[in-house]
């Protein structure tokens, strides 16, 4: 049986994709900026400099959870009837 | 059965995902080993904040004695390790009169580094990265960070070492 979701996918399949574009596009995002903050925590953190480790950290986690639940959003993708 | 009806037919059965669903799969999985690879990170950086906080690096204690004045020439420099410790040092005896002590390991990757007599440059061989041998700090090359220094002072004829006094004084 049809329902609303299903005939609007089908009508609109360049939908899902766009969103599941835009999902990896930040989340590459994030992780160019999770690697960014590694980077100079590390360079830091053996410069003895420990003021900026634990503002690192906590943005690392901040883009970490945004990440996680950005998955929430992940599209399951149309599930046609086949027969 | 014609040939056109078997493909069909068996085509479908034997790869039953259609082709749009199959790239959805792979790209959902791209973006779950992307949020896998965050938490990687996320769980490095919290590593080495742990790290530095928990063990922090050995401070040089007390003072210790190099070696006599007139061991070390004009230019020349002599290497020394600090008893109970492992990492290795250079004094250096400068053009200009000055004793200055540095780690021997360039901060790019831990290679031996070495003075250039008569340039005031300290050299690292591996990827040519150059300190200022009067501050350690880095002239050239990749090396992210100066070298480590300790401060040099003489008690009669004898050359004695000990941690920075100015970081001693910041951290009280």
């Amino acid at each position: 049986m049809s329902n609303f979701r299903r005939s609007q996918n089908q009508s609109n399949p360049n939908k899902l994709n766009a969103i599941l574009s835009t999902l990896i596009f930040i989340l590459i995002l994030n992780v160019t900026m999770q690697i960014w903050l590694l980077y100079v925590a590390l360079n830091n953190a053996l410069d003895n400099n420990k003021e900026i480790l634990i503002p690192a950290f906590v943005a690392s986690l901040i883009l970490f959870i945004i990440g996680i639940s950005l998955l929430y959003y992940l599209p399951t993708g149309n599930r046609n009837i086949r027969k | 059965m014609s040939k056109e009806d078997n493909l069909n037919k068996n085509w479908k059965k034997d790869f039953p995902i259609e082709k749009q669903q199959a790239t959805n799969v792979s790209r959902r999985d791209f973006a779950k080993f992307l949020t896998l690879v965050s938490g990687g990170l996320m769980v490095g950086s919290g590593l080495v904040t742990a790290k530095a906080y928990l063990y922090p690096k050995e401070e040089v204690l007390g003072e210790h004695f190099v070696c006599n004045k007139d061991e070390v020439p004009l230019g020349g420099t002599r290497a020394f390790v600090i008893e109970g410790s492992t990492i290795p040092y250079i004094l250096i005896h400068l053009e200009t009169g000055e004793f200055k002590a540095y780690e021997q390991k360039c901060t790019h990757l831990s290679c031996s580094v070495f003075y250039k007599p008569g340039t005031g440059v300290i050299h690292c061989p591996c990827h040519e990265g150059s300190f200022d041998a009067k501050t350690g700090n880095v002239l050239a090359g990749p090396p992210p960070r100066a070298l480590p220094k300790l401060d040099v002072f003489f008690k009669d004829d004898a050359v004695y070492v000990r941690a920075v006094q100015e970081e001693k004084i910041a951290k009280l």
